[in-house]
């Protein structure tokens, strides 16, 4: 009981099959099957997070697991999974395998591993490792690939952590690449390859502790998926696959017939590409709705930049749009292939989210919230009820490293920033919470960081006032402030704070990160990128961005203003400036001042400009 | 006069089951009553009038109850007043930026316990070594202390950092705040639990202040009425670590009995397979709106530190042992539905017990499952609670007609059995995934495992289940109906203690383990000691072990005098066994000790439970038609009256088992015996 995710049963969608043709207990067989299928992916997520070494896997959870058939199309993946690599990852590095080995040539008890730069178009830590499923066990036709995407902890480059650097200028500085290459023969390890991926790290104990999780898990996932195909049969997986994907695919399809044709643009940008820091990197997306397909046009973003700050094409511009999609069509349903027939992306090569090979990649994740962002934009006058406002958007990287006084042995704690979520038209934003790419992904305890590193926290609050005003109002960013007690360096990658989180409908912007670097001395620098030597007494404030609001500030529940209030996530200032109440020293509510004040917002020429445009 | 009854009373959420042992006479009777929300002690107490039980003669006393996991759900507690380490009132707040349910723009977590104007912060620092770096401002907490009784605060939660290895701090505030609000509820993080994680021990200090007041009001009475009722015994909770608890350390520990409830089935389950000899068995409970499954593996069942108040998606943490249990929303009377989008789906929603199932007649008009057993004959239409309630097959036919057959294009003359079994097919599938979610992720192979079911419904699917999973033996305990209850009265006491320590195994290690072991064991002893005036009968010591490096750690039970060797050598089978491989390179550290200490308190044997049938050759009761799947479909079944059958027994499959409480199917190819504690030992055709 302690998990509220025990599934429970239904058939969804079947009612939509020709169940006279098939036979009710067809149907639910097929609905056994899929259950499984569903569920299979999210055991053998919790197996990895139990059995991986490095933080990054076990506890910010920088992994997927998933089943693609043999086209490399998505059949389910695990809940847990980082939503980056929303159902593109895993297929695309299987189907590069397939052309390049043959599928006749991936053996029983292979088991291959790719990072491949140009294949997957992300930074070279992400590796995802595969293994054939057969029928049956050494013979029979491959029905499915087992998959574990990881986020290896270092694959060698230029900088500790291998994508950390902001200043790569091609992915050879980045690290090792492996491009579906047999880590298992047959069953049997290749040693040479582990020996291959033991000399290229820096952390040759975790990443190995890593991979052997990572292995571990492909093949008891493999083992289960078998176990199903055996149970049933060969025909009856397909059609529950087939099933599974008709019914992602209704969902999709009902949504775009119900929207309204034409299209929509939207418009955001980047601080800087980590190198050039005064010039800010475009993102502008049109999304043209006809009735029947969404097609995701990059009509206006950077052309590849000549720092890290680049995404190949699936890495980039396809996982971005799939993520939009998914957030906005049917969040709560399991992933799967079928949830994307009817997106199309449209991106010339060379941009920044389609870069061409050999272009760095070292950030290829840090601009796709801000991008989802955008599509989502975009959508909200579509999808009124669907869509948010604009989150803090930002992964909000910093990293401490450095050498342990203790034990002399090197460190790196990487950890990213949580701010607040948009308001959407019925709710206020969530917070503080990581951005729109990551999902299960928790913080490191203080507690815990405390008894590795030489820093304690000095506070940690709920930013007020960070939230963009509105009807609804925008999550809560948050202040962070350390204490550094010995040398160590700190690298910051902040972004997003310049193009603040929007609004929606007439709704507020939310506050943008801030970091402040306080020397012992008193002197301060506020960056957002760069590394820098940090000791004794020097404290690092970080403020991280809030969600944006909906609708219009005067018309919130004055109820939900008085609670902001009192609670102190709002201000007295800011609900007088923005939400047109007025407060006493004692938090009263002055009534009669209050309705003239928001009669006058109500009838200022701002919103009766909006509301003649209506 | 003499006392000789053991009582125990489990307050559901519909209805409150109470059970009696007589220890002079092995007599065995049972109660059951409608709880009331008013009065949950009436309910139990009107019970035990059905029961027949002189309470003058009771010498002790069970009770589990859904109180405090209650007063979380509807969020009815004390108002209470949360005190941190000066910075950091918002980490109940701020939680741990996760969102389990990734993609939604919607998500959202409930609502906090403490609300920010209600949670203050106060001067004091320890750092992670146990240092003080800020000492306690004195003055300052006694000026919150002060403005908190102004404040009308009934609870206070005192929770500081890094106070896992220092809880200096927090037990001088606790006794700050006590003097300044003597009728306010005072707890603290460091003492439900020494162990990191501060955003855990927060929630847990927050969580028991929450509902510490109620409790303490509702223990207070219960006992009170009891002693009305001129019970001069022991009166204990029922703890969700599967021990009991003194009335005191419930008041204290209000959160210890989070899952007061459902552990009874557990510890019965438990105590079957020590006597039975079955090193494996999978607990499985099936009643009308869930069904709890647990791992019990040489009769001890896991229990986990940590428990998810309101589910891990969208609920809060608290530190406190909980047998490791995992829920799932089927039960008889979930509902079966084809939606507007033509979904078909079996549960969560429960017609519960009103309206009920269709067949009841009381308003109910959307099948559930035990309308589908009813209409495939599984059920009797007479014997429904010892024949109390009669059940209407016709009107749960056309339920099932009407709203899941024919929709779905079955409206031909089988259709109706079609659909019916279909309903009962799709609670099978979500039971079956809980029970491989409590298997699978740990690593164990389902297939080693019994199935032991019990609750109103669980001998109904035992069979059906056991197919699904490939388990070849189902066993079936005496009374299965009131199994939980009756598990309550083989409840030790028990006390569950854990110590954050950190280190790689060495020998300075082990020396630090063991003084922190000794402290342990000796607060256990008297905790003991000073409850039920028991000594120590069993008990574990346990290390948290993990590869240096590894967030998760593994739970490795040892005993005294373990060496450096031997504790690694059972890391490495341990871990392997669970995971498949060992990483031979990688330093192990230790991250915590645990241990459990169990006294013995009385309690009945099993075999009092038993059959006492002399029949020496019994027939069946009846013959009915059931419906059981193809290529069986109808066929006409034996039915047997279990009070008739004698140890040794042996019924072949398809046949019907029924008694007061509940109702065993045995599928075509089982073979069913009368163990010799009269509990039934199916044996399951798999082919």
């Amino acid at each position: 009981m302690k998990r509220g995710d025990a599934v429970n049963a239904s058939v969804t969608g079947m009612a939509k099959v020709d169940e006279r043709k098939i036979g009710f207990e067809d149907l639910i067989t097929l609905h056994i099957i899929r259950n499984d299928l569903v569920s299979i992916p999210n055991q053998i997520d919790r197996n990895v997070t139990r059995t991986a070494f490095s933080q990054l896997i076990n506890e910010y959870k920088d992994y997927a697991v998933g089943i693609v058939d043999p086209d490399g199309d998505l059949i389910s993946q695990s809940r847990g999974s980082l939503l980056i690599f929303a159902a593109n990852a895993l297929g695309t590095a299987v189907r590069d395998g397939i052309a390049l080995h043959g599928a006749d040539n991936i053996a029983e008890g292979d088991v291959l591993i790719s990072n491949h730069a140009e294949t997957l178009g992300q930074h070279l830590n992400n590796v995802v490792m595969y293994t054939p499923i057969r029928a049956e066990r050494g013979h029979g036709e491959i029905v499915a690939y087992f998959c574990i995407l990881m986020h290896w902890i270092d694959v060698g480059g230029i900088l500790v952590g291998s994508s950390t650097s902001t200043s790569t200028t091609e992915i050879f500085q980045e690290g090792i690449q492996f491009r579906s290459v047999k880590l298992m023969h047959r069953g049997e390890r290749s040693e040479d390859m582990f020996r291959m991926i033991r000399y290229n790290t820096r952390f040759p104990d975790e990443l190995i502790g890593d991979v052997e999780a990572q292995i571990a898990g492909c093949l008891l996932g493999r083992d289960m998926v078998r176990q199903i195909v055996g149970k049933y049969g060969v025909d009856r997986f397909h059609s529950a696959i087939t099933t599974m994907r008709d019914h992602a695919r209704h969902l999709s399809k009902v949504a775009i017939e119900a929207a309204p044709k034409g299209e929509f643009s939207a418009y955001a940008f980047l601080d800087n590409d980590g190198v050039n820091l005064d010039k800010t990197v475009p993102i502008g997306v049109t999304v043209r709705l006809d009735g029947k397909r969404i097609t995701v046009d990059y009509v206006n973003v950077a052309d590849q930049l000549s720092g890290p700050m680049n995404a190949g094409r699936n890495g980039g511009a396809v996982a971005a749009a799939r993520i939009a999609l998914k957030c906005l069509i049917s969040p709560d349903e399991p992933l799967n292939e079928g949830d994307f027939d009817l997106l199309d992306v449209e991106i010339p090569e060379g941009k920044f989210l389609s870069a061409r090979r050999n272009a760095p990649l070292g950030l290829s994740g840090h601009m796709i919230p801000t991008t989802v962002d955008t599509i989502l934009r975009a959508l909200a006058e579509p999808f009124p009820d669907r869509a948010a406002a604009a989150h803090h958007g930002t992964y909000g990287a910093y990293a401490f490293h450095g050498k342990s006084a203790a034990t002399g042995k090197p460190f790196f704690h990487l950890d990213t920033s949580v701010g607040g979520w948009g308001a959407s038209s019925s709710m206020d934003g969530y917070g503080p919470s990581r951005s729109n790419v990551h999902g299960d992904t928790s913080d490191v305890p203080i507690e815990v960081q405390e008894a590795y590193y030489p820093f304690r926290f000095a506070s940690y609050r709920l930013r007020c006032d960070s939230g963009g005003v509105g009807e609804f109002r925008g999550g809560l960013g948050v202040e962070k402030v350390y204490l550094v007690t010995g040398p160590c360096r700190i690298t910051l990658k902040i972004d997003r704070t310049k193009c603040a989180p929007w609004g929606v409908a007439g709704g507020g912007e939310g506050k943008v990160s801030e970091v402040d670097i306080v020397r012992r001395d008193g002197t301060h620098i506020r960056s957002f990128k760069g590394t820098y030597d940090v000791d004794d007494g020097d404290r690092i404030v970080i403020r991280t961005g809030g969600g944006g609001g909906y609708g219009h500030a005067w018309k919130r529940d004055l109820d939900r203003v008085k609670t902001d209030v009192r609670l102190g996530y709002v201000s007295r200032d800011s609900a007088l400036t923005h939400y047109g109440v007025f407060f006493n020293d004692a938090l009263e509510m002055d009534v009669d001042r209050t309705t003239v004040r928001r009669r006058e917002m109500a009838q200022s020429p701002a919103v009766a400009r909006e509301q003649s445009a209506v | 006069m003499d006392k000789t009854y053991l009582i125990a009373a489990d307050t559901g959420g519909t209805f409150t089951d109470v059970v009696a042992f007589d220890s002079s006479s092995g007599r065995i009777s049972y109660g059951k009553a409608l709880t009331s929300y008013s009065n949950l002690a009436d309910g139990a107490l009107e019970g035990l009038e059905y029961a027949d039980v002189d309470l003058g003669r009771g010498y002790l006393f069970k009770h589990g109850t859904t109180h405090v996991i209650n007063a979380f759900i509807q969020r009815n507690g004390a108002r209470t007043a949360l005190v941190t380490t000066k910075g950091f009132s918002d980490l109940l707040e701020i939680r741990r930026g996760n969102r389990p349910v990734p993609f939604s723009l919607r998500y959202r977590r409930d609502p906090v316990l403490v609300a920010r104007d209600l949670r203050f912060d106060v001067d004091e620092r320890i750092d992670a070594k146990g240092n003080v770096v800020v000492p306690l401002h004195e003055g300052d907490l006694q000026a919150l202390g002060d403005r908190l009784a102004g404040l009308g605060v009934e609870a206070v939660a005192v929770a500081f950092l890094n106070a896992y290895v220092n809880a200096e701090h927090e037990q001088r505030a606790v006794n700050i705040l006590r003097k300044r609000l003597p009728n306010a509820y005072i707890t603290s993080g460091s003492a439900l639990s020494r162990e990191w994680y501060e955003y855990e021990r927060t929630s847990t200090a927050a969580a028991n202040a929450y509902v510490g007041p109620q409790m303490r009001r509702y223990v207070g009475m219960f006992d009170a009425r009891l002693k009305q009722r001129a019970f001069n015994g022991t009166f204990y909770m029922m703890g969700s670590n599967g021990g009991v608890l003194s009335t005191d350390r419930s008041i204290a520990e209000p959160i210890a009995l989070v899952e007061s409830g459902p552990v009874g089935g557990c510890i019965g389950a438990a105590r079957y397979a020590a006597e039975l000899r079955i090193d494996n068995v999978i607990a499985f409970d099936m009643g009308g709106t869930t069904a709890k499954c647990a791992l019990v593996m040489n009769a001890q069942f896991d229990v986990q530190p940590l428990y998810y108040v309101g589910g891990y998606d969208h609920g809060f943490p608290i530190r406190t042992p909980v047998i490791d249990i995992v829920e799932v929303g089927a039960g008889g009377g979930s509902i079966a539905r084809i939606d507007n989008g033509g979904d078909f789906t079996v549960g969560p929603q429960s017609a519960g017990s009103e309206p009920g199932p269709v067949a009841f007649g009381r308003g109910g008009v959307e099948p559930t499952v035990t309308d589908a057993n009813l209409v495939l004959g599984r059920i009797g239409t007479g014997k429904f609670m010892g024949g109390r309630l009669t059940l209407d097959v016709e009107r749960a036919r056309q339920a099932i007609a009407t709203r899941i057959a024919e929709p779905l294009g079955f409206g031909n003359a089988d259709g109706v059995d079609v659909a019916a079994q279909g309903i009962l097919d799709l609670a099978n599938v979500a039971m079956t995934n809980a029970i491989k979610e409590i298997s699978i992720e740990r690593g164990y192979d389902v297939r080693e495992f019994a199935l032991f079911v019990f609750g109103g419904s669980g001998p109904l699917f035992g069979t059906q289940l056991a197919r699904a999973l490939s388990i070849p033996r189902v066993v079936v305990p005496p009374h299965p109906g009131n199994f939980s209850c009756l598990g309550m009265l083989l409840a030790p006491i028990r006390v569950d203690l854990a110590r954050t320590v950190v280190g790689e195994v060495s020998a300075d290690t082990l020396r630090e383990a063991e003084v922190v072991f000794g402290e342990l064991e000796a607060e256990a002893r008297s905790t003991l000691a000073r409850e039920c005036g028991s000594v120590a009968t069993s008990g574990e010591r346990s290390l948290e072990m993990r590869y240096r490096g590894q967030k998760h750690s593994v739970q490795i039970r040892i005993g005294r005098g373990a060496t450096v060797e031997t504790i690694l050598t059972k890391f490495d089978e341990n871990y392997s066994s669970r995971y498949g491989h060992v990483n031979a390179d990688c330093a192990v550290e230790i991250v915590g000790v645990r241990l459990f200490m169990e006294g013995d308190v009385a309690r009945p044997g099993l075999e009092s439970f038993g059959s006492s049938s002399q029949v020496a050759n019994p027939t069946p009761s009846s013959k009915r038609v059931v419906y059981f799947p193809r290529p069986f479909e109808r066929v006409e079944t034996e039915v047997w009256d279990r009070s008739s059958l004698p140890v040794g027994f042996k019924i072949s499959g398809p046949a019907i088992i029924e008694e007061y409480s509940s109702t065993t199917v045995l599928l075509p190819g089982d073979v069913a015996e009368i163990g010799r504690l009269g509990e039934i030992l199916i044996s399951c055709d798999l082919s």
